[in-house]
């Protein structure tokens, strides 16, 4: 098949996953040739950079990484989704009155980010640890107003343009046992604990511990490492 | 099978018997034979925007005879071609053209709001078209909050159930508001339907299958819905109603025209006081289409701002705006979203995302220390949308991928509160403009107390329904749903931009036939309440015309 090497299959960013052996590229021939379209085209290598500066580029490089936990290889490529997306315009349409607009926001929030990444270390956002660069991640987060700018809103910008990028892919739908495009095949087994017969069950036994315990381990290590405290359910609009 | 009664649907509205049978989902033939007019026709009618309120009415008229044009500023959609079943790649549905918001509690819009081109927002609407209470439509008698409206439940009934026929609509029967039937049986449910059914026993709580407007069945040559998920991305299967197969295939039978690609950048008012037509970019070129009335539906955002952009020497601060009516009074839904994790897989994904509602809490309870009340209905989020779920508590990095990677395991319900309307929130003009040259739209919204308390409240309910299904942790996320207002109806032009005929105060030859008129909004989607207020809006038109149109507009 055109679309990946014959020893790709089952792909996920960084190995993860619990879905062993699960691949929705197994099911393109089910797919309508338009859909198949768009979403083959994200496994294409990937035009140039063209809307970051090299210097945005390295600091979006890591922010990305930072945001989506892409730690390890094979990672999906969210910066180039985000800068094709930023480079054609494809913005949602409005902004918030006290955000500039989106292409500008960006490139603001990316020098703000090395500004930051000096004044606490002396080098640039991409050159500190992983470590380093998590505490002042999580430091945009937990701030009312950063660089002038609202926090809320940066994060809102940030999270939604790599959210998306990460979640359009099918690597990322390999790791969250999605289905995938689903016309015309559609789906026949509905119901709680009804499956397809090309689904795939969430794999227990991949790590055996209960949801609680491993999203626990995961902010767990995350405050290890983003120094921040993270969170638990508080909800922030 | 043709049912018996299909028959008299089809002698009103043959749209689902002019959608071809077979793999394909348009009829190219009936556009490619739509009759054309040309500018300096003066039409019956010029229809801005082709959504749930425009398409509505321009298949009314056309039936009534009269020379119709639609402008719409999107495309003229083929399912086919053109959607996908994929998130990320639905973003050309959206009105994207910039827009500015603003106030305490500033409405992202994009995705979750207005869509662009023929059919309008309900290409991408999730499908539940519930009714409005008879309480609705006057709050402010009732409950001492929000608007009376100038008509009353029992003028709009008989078009709820002429849409919900044309539609169709699935569902049980309904046991709120007025109690009604629905002509099809209700779908079956998926794992998410399965577990608001389960948890609303576990409470005592009152959760009924439908309504959607997607027939269980055949509905002329519109297929059976193959749960692929995807409705909020168009249905590329003809399953689910939108007007663009429900409303538009017979208009254009019956001669209606429709412009695609025309932004309609204002409505020209000559010296008699009346509306001569509106000016539209078509091609990038500027462009003049005559008529006899005019009609705006342009949804809540574009509606008013077009009112605005067309201001003149006679109305200086935009048309009808004589009073400071105009964009004023928008409301949004309150629509925050619990989600529950369960041992078992849900599979959210499958099956349409509108499948089971509850209205028990709908109305004013005068034991709560808040008016009017709240909906509860399934939701489920596609993994873009889940993953700004999860965002939005905070997660992210390790912890946003581990919650992503059991997706499987949560089910979703969302509440829909009716926020209350309030002058102040509204749209006005911003100094920002868009590649047309026009100002574009700035949008101000800022909750009241009440407006606070009702999202509380049902957060509460939605965690309560979940845990009593056995959910192991809950979390909730606050959004907002569903932009009506902005131009309301009203017995007197101090309170409203439209009357009860939805006719402008102003300009006589003047109409507004979106959801842009609605006084108030309950905690129903709106879609079936606009296109049953477009059909009695075209009810009314088609009497005035046997008199003469203008010795009509003069003497009433
Ligand atoms: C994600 C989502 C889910 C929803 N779910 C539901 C649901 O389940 N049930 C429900 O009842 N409702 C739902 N809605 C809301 C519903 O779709 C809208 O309320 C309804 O379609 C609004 O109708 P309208 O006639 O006011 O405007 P629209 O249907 O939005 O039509 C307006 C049209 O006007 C055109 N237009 C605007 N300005 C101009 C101009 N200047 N020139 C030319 N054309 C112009 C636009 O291109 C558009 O096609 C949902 C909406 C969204 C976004
Ligand atoms: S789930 Fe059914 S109604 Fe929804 S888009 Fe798919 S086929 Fe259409």
């Amino acid at each position: 098949m055109p679309f990946r090497a014959p020893d790709a299959r089952a792909i996920t960013p960084g190995g993860k996953g619990r879905f062993p052996g699960f691949d929705v590229l197994d099911g393109v021939e089910h797919w309508d040739a338009v859909t198949a379209g768009v979403v083959l085209a994200r496994l294409d290598p990937q035009p140039e950079i063209s809307f970051f500066t090299v210097t945005e580029q390295a600091t979006a490089d890591a922010l990305f990484d930072q945001l989506l936990g892409q730690d390890a290889p094979p990672k999906i490529p969210v910066l180039q989704l985000v800068d094709r997306r930023l480079a054609l315009g494809q913005t949602d349409g409005w902004r918030y009155e006290d955000m500039p607009e989106d292409s500008v926001a960006w490139r603001q929030t990316l020098a703000a980010l090395d500004v930051d990444a000096k004044a606490a270390h002396g080098e640039r956002f991409h050159e500190l640890s992983w470590n380093q660069q998590g505490t002042l991640v999580q430091a945009v987060h937990d701030a009312e107003v950063w660089h002038s700018l609202p926090g809320s809103q940066v994060w809102s910008l940030w999270t939604r343009y790599t959210s998306t990028a990460f979640y359009s892919h099918p690597w990322a739908w390999n790791e969250i046992g999605f289905g995938g495009p689903a016309y015309p095949r559609g789906y026949k087994a509905l119901g709680v604990d009804k499956r397809e017969g090309w689904e795939v069950p969430d794999h227990h036994s991949v790590d055996p511990v209960t949801f609680a315990a491993r999203v626990e381990r995961a902010k767990r290590r995350h405050a290890d490492t983003s120094g921040g405290n993270h969170p638990v359910s508080q909800g922030k609009r | 099978m043709t049912r018996f009664s299909d028959k008299k649907i089809r002698a009103r509205n043959a749209s689902a018997w002019l959608v071809p049978d077979g793999d394909n989902r348009t009829d190219h033939r009936l556009r490619g034979d739509m009759r054309r007019f040309a500018d300096d026709d003066e039409v019956d009618i010029v229809i801005v925007g082709c959504g749930a309120g425009g398409a509505t009415l321009m298949q009314r008229l056309a039936r009534a005879g009269w020379s119709v044009v639609a402008l719409d500023a999107g495309p003229f959609w083929d399912p086919d071609a053109d959607w996908v079943s994929d998130e990320a790649a639905s973003h050309r549905l959206y009105w994207t053209e910039p827009r500015v918001i603003t106030g305490d509690d500033p409405v992202p819009l994009g995705s979750n709001n207005s869509g662009r081109g023929v059919g309008g927002s309900m290409i991408h609407y999730a499908g539940y078209t519930p009714r409005f209470h008879p309480s609705d439509f006057e709050t402010a008698s009732l409950d001492g909050v929000g608007a009376d409206w100038p008509i009353s439940y029992q003028d709009l009934k008989p078009y709820y159930e002429a849409i919900e026929e044309e539609l169709p609509v699935s569902g049980q029967d309904w046991p709120w508001g007025d109690p009604h039937s629905y002509r099809y049986s209700p779908q079956p449910v998926s794992g998410n339907g399965e577990i608001f059914l389960r948890g609303a026993s576990a409470i005592g709580l009152n959760a009924r299958v439908g309504p959607v407007a997607i027939a269980n069945g055949r509905f002329g040559n519109r297929p059976h819905c193959i749960y692929r998920g995807f409705c909020l991305q168009g249905c590329k299967v003809n399953a689910k109603a939108s007007p663009l197969i429900t409303h538009v295939p017979d208009a254009l039978a019956q001669g209606a025209e429709i412009r695609a690609n025309c932004m309609v950048s204002k409505i020209e008012v000559g010296d008699s006081g009346l509306a001569s037509g509106v000016t539209y970019f078509s091609g990038g070129v500027e462009r003049f289409q005559r008529a006899r009335m005019v009609a705006v539906a342009g949804y809540s955002i574009e509606t008013p701002r077009l009112l605005l952009l067309s201001a003149s020497k006679r109305f200086p601060d935009g048309l009808c705006n004589d009073e400071g009516q105009v964009g004023h009074y928008i409301m949004v839904q309150g629509a925050p979203q619990t989600a529950g994790r369960f041992a078992q897989e849900i599979r959210m994904f499958k099956a349409p995302p509108p499948e089971v509602s509850s209205e028990q809490y709908y109305e004013t309870d005068p034991t709560k220390g808040y008016k009017r009340g709240f909906s509860i209905q399934t939701v489920s989020p596609l993994p873009i949308t889940w993953a700004e779920h999860v965002a939005a508590q905070g997660h992210w990095g390790e912890v946003l991928r581990e919650y992503m990677r059991d997706y499987v395991h949560w089910s979703t319900l969302g509440a829909l509160c009716e926020f209350l309307p309030r002058y102040r929130n509204s749209v006005t003009l911003a100094d920002e403009k868009d590649r047309h040259g026009l100002p574009v739209a700035r949008f101000f919204y800022s909750q009241s107390d009440n407006d606070t308390a009702l999202m509380k409240a049902a957060q509460r309910v939605m965690e309560d329904i979940l845990k009593g299904a056995g959910a192991e942790e809950v979390m909730t996320i606050d959004r907002f749903a569903h932009l009506v207002g902005g131009c309301r109806m009203a017995a007197s032009p101090n309170d409203g931009v439209v009357d009860a005929n939805q006719r402008s105060f102003a300009v006589p030859n003047l109409y507004i036939t979106d959801g842009s008129v609605l006084p108030t909004q309950g905690s129903a989607n709106p879609a079936l309440t606009i296109m049953a207020l477009a059909a009695r809006c075209a009810d009314h038109l088609i009497a005035g015309s046997r008199k003469g149109q203008r010795s009509q507009l003069v003497g009433q």
